[in-house]
C-alpha cells in the first residue's frame, strides 16, 4: 500500500531531516527497538507511517516511548536517522501541549529543585537513609542558576502557555 | 599515585539509590580514585525529558555544570548512563560548533560561567578500565565471587550514538563481561544483551510492555544460569529491581533474580559482606544467591 503524504509538517522536517526520504521501510530496525513491546509500535509504523501519513502525528502518545538509544540508527543500512525525527515530533508535541504529564513534572522538577524527580516531600525519609549509611544528608541544589538560564531560553513559557493541563 | 575527581552524582543515586553512592566512594577509594564532592552541580539534565523537548536549555544547564568542573581543573567522574551521555553529546556539539558554543555561553554568562571547551568526563567504568586497568581491579580481589554467573546488562545511553560515546561495540559490548571475570566471576551469555531495560516504556505510558520486555529478558539470562544482573545506569537498576517486584506480583513469573550495580559486586569482591553494599534495601532479594557469596 503507497504510504499517503498529508503531514503537514512534512516539508519543514524533510528539510532539516533530508535521510528520512531514503528509508525504504526495510523494518530492520523494529529488529532492535525497545518500544516494539508497546502495543501497535514500532519505528516503521510509528516513524515512517505516522510521519508520512498521519496529518498530526506529534499527537501520537507511542514518541514519548522512544528512549533515545540510537540502536535503529546504528542499524540502519541506509544510515536514516529515526531518532531525530522522533526527538523533533515530541519538541513540537511539547509546545502543542501534547506531552504526558510525567514529561512535563519532570521538567517543573528540574527547574525548581535541581533534581530530575519530586524529592522534598520525601526528604526526611531519603536523609535517613543515607545518614544510616554515613552519607551526607541532600540539600537544595543552585537553582537561581537554573533559572537564570530558563529565563532565557524561554523554557518556562513553553510549560506556563502550553495547552496541557 | 591518586587521581582526582569531580564526583557528578546525578539525581537518581543520591535519592533513591544511596547505597550506590556509598560503594563509589569506598570501591573507588580503595583504587586510589579520589572524589571531590561539588555541591554547584545541578541536574545533568535528564536527557530524554529535557535534552528532547527544548534542546538549548539542556545544553546550556549541562554547560554550566561542565564549566564547574573546569573552573576546579578536574575531569568529571559519573555514576550514571544518562548522565554521561547528556555531558558528553554537550561537549561533541559545543566543541563542534562555534557559534552553538558563543550562543550556550551567552546563555549561562548570568551565572558567572563559561563552557571553555576543555572539560572531559568519564563513566567510572571507563575510569576503571583506562586509568585503573583491569590488573589492578583483578589485585584488589580479596574475595573472588567464583560461585556466581553474573548477567551484564550495560544500557543503552553509554553505547551509543557510537560516534560521541565511543564506549564499545552497540550490538556486542564486551566490557562488562571483562569486568565480571576481574572478580573472578562468570559472565553469562544471553541473547537479549543489548535490549534496552524498558525504563521509558515503564515511566512514559506502556507499563504492560514493559513488564514484558522485563519478562523476556529475565527469562534469557535465566536460561543462561545466571545468578544476579550486573549493571552501571541507576535507571537500568530500578527497572531490574523495582520494576521486576513489580511485575511478578502479576504479570511475569517470579525469577528472583537479584540486581547489583557494578560497584557493588566490587564491594564484595573486595571483601565487604552482603549487608554494608546495601543488599537489604534491594526490592529483589534470594537467599541461593546470598550462599554463593562466601
Amino acid at each position: 500500500m503507497p504510504v499517503q503524504i498529508q503531514y503537514k509538517a512534512k516539508d519543514r522536517l524533510l528539510k532539516k531531516y533530508p535521510k528520512i526520504e531514503v528509508c525504504l521501510k526495510c523494518n530492520t530496525c523494529a529488529i532492535v527497538d525497545p518500544v516494539i513491546y508497546a502495543n501497535g509500535f514500532s519505528p516503521t509504523n510509528t516513524f515512517i507511517n505516522n510521519v508520512f501519513s498521519a496529518s498530526e502525528p506529534e499527537k501520537n502518545p507511542n514518541i514519548w516511548l522512544c528512549v533515545s538509544c540510537h540502536k535503529c540508527e546504528e542499524i540502519c543500512p541506509y544510515e536514516v536517522k529515526p531518532v531525530e525525527v522522533i526527538e523533533a515530533l515530541k519538541d513540537e508535541a511539547f509546545e502543542k501541549g501534547y506531552a504526558p504529564e510525567a514529561i512535563r513534572e519532570e521538567i517543573k522538577q528540574v527547574l525548581t529543585t535541581g533534581y530530575a524527580f519530586p524529592i522534598f516531600q520525601s526528604l526526611a525519609y531519603i536523609n535517613r537513609i543515607r545518614g544510616n549509611l554515613g552519607l551526607k544528608t541532600l540539600q537544595e541544589r543552585k537553582i537561581e542558576d537554573i533559572k537564570k538560564i530558563v529565563n532565557k531560553t524561554g523554557l518556562e513559557a513553553k510549560i506556563v502557555g502550553g495547552k496541557s493541563r | 599515585m591518586t587521581a582526582k575527581y569531580a564526583f557528578f552524582k546525578g539525581c537518581f543515586v543520591p535519592v533513591r539509590l544511596p547505597w550506590v553512592e556509598k560503594a563509589a566512594y569506598k570501591t573507588l577509594g580503595n583504587l586510589d580514585i579520589q572524589l571531590v564532592d561539588v555541591d554547584e552541580f545541578t541536574c545533568c539534565p535528564e536527557p530524554v525529558g529535557v535534552g528532547i523537548v527544548d534542546n538549548l536549555t539542556w545544553l546550556a544547564i549541562a554547560a554550566r555544570n561542565l564549566a564547574i568542573a573546569e573552573e576546579k581543573n578536574l575531569d568529571i567522574l559519573t555514576i550514571c548512563n544518562g548522565c554521561t551521555y547528556t555531558l558528553r553529546n554537550t561537549i561533541h556539539k559545543l566543541n563542534e560548533n562555534k557559534t552553538l558554543l558563543t550562543k550556550v555561553n551567552e546563555i549561562i554568562a548570568d551565572t558567572g560561567h563559561s563552557y571553555k571547551g576543555k572539560a572531559k568526563v568519564h563513566h567510572f567504568v571507563e575510569v576503571l578500565r583506562d586509568d585503573v586497568g583491569l590488573k589492578k581491579l583483578k589485585n584488589s580481589v580479596k574475595r573472588p565471587l567464583s560461585e556466581l554467573t553474573v548477567a551484564t546488562h550495560t544500557g543503552c545511553h553509554i553505547l551509543s550514538p557510537k560516534e560521541v560515546m565511543n564506549f564499545d561495540n552497540p550490538f556486542d559490548p564486551t566490557t562488562l563481561d571483562d569486568f565480571v571475570v576481574a572478580l573472578g566471576a562468570t559472565p553469562a551469555e544471553y541473547d537479549m544483551k543489548t535490549m534496552c531495560c524498558g525504563w521509558t516504556l515503564m515511566t512514559y505510558g506502556a507499563r504492560e510492555g514493559a513488564y514484558k520486555l522485563l519478562g523476556d529478558k529475565l527469562s534469557d539470562m535465566k536460561k543462561a544460569k545466571a545468578d544476579c544482573v550486573a549493571v552501571i545506569c541507576p535507571q537500568c537498576f530500578y527497572q531490574f529491581d523495582m520494576g521486576q517486584w513489580i511485575a511478578s506480583r502479576k504479570d511475569i513469573p517470579q525469577y528472583s533474580l537479584p540486581v547489583f550495580f557494578y560497584l557493588q559486586l566490587l564491594d564484595l569482591a573486595m571483601g565487604a559482606n552482603i549487608e554494608e553494599v546495601g543488599y537489604s534495601l534491594h526490592k529483589v532479594q534470594n537467599l541461593s544467591l546470598v550462599a554463593k557469596i562466601r
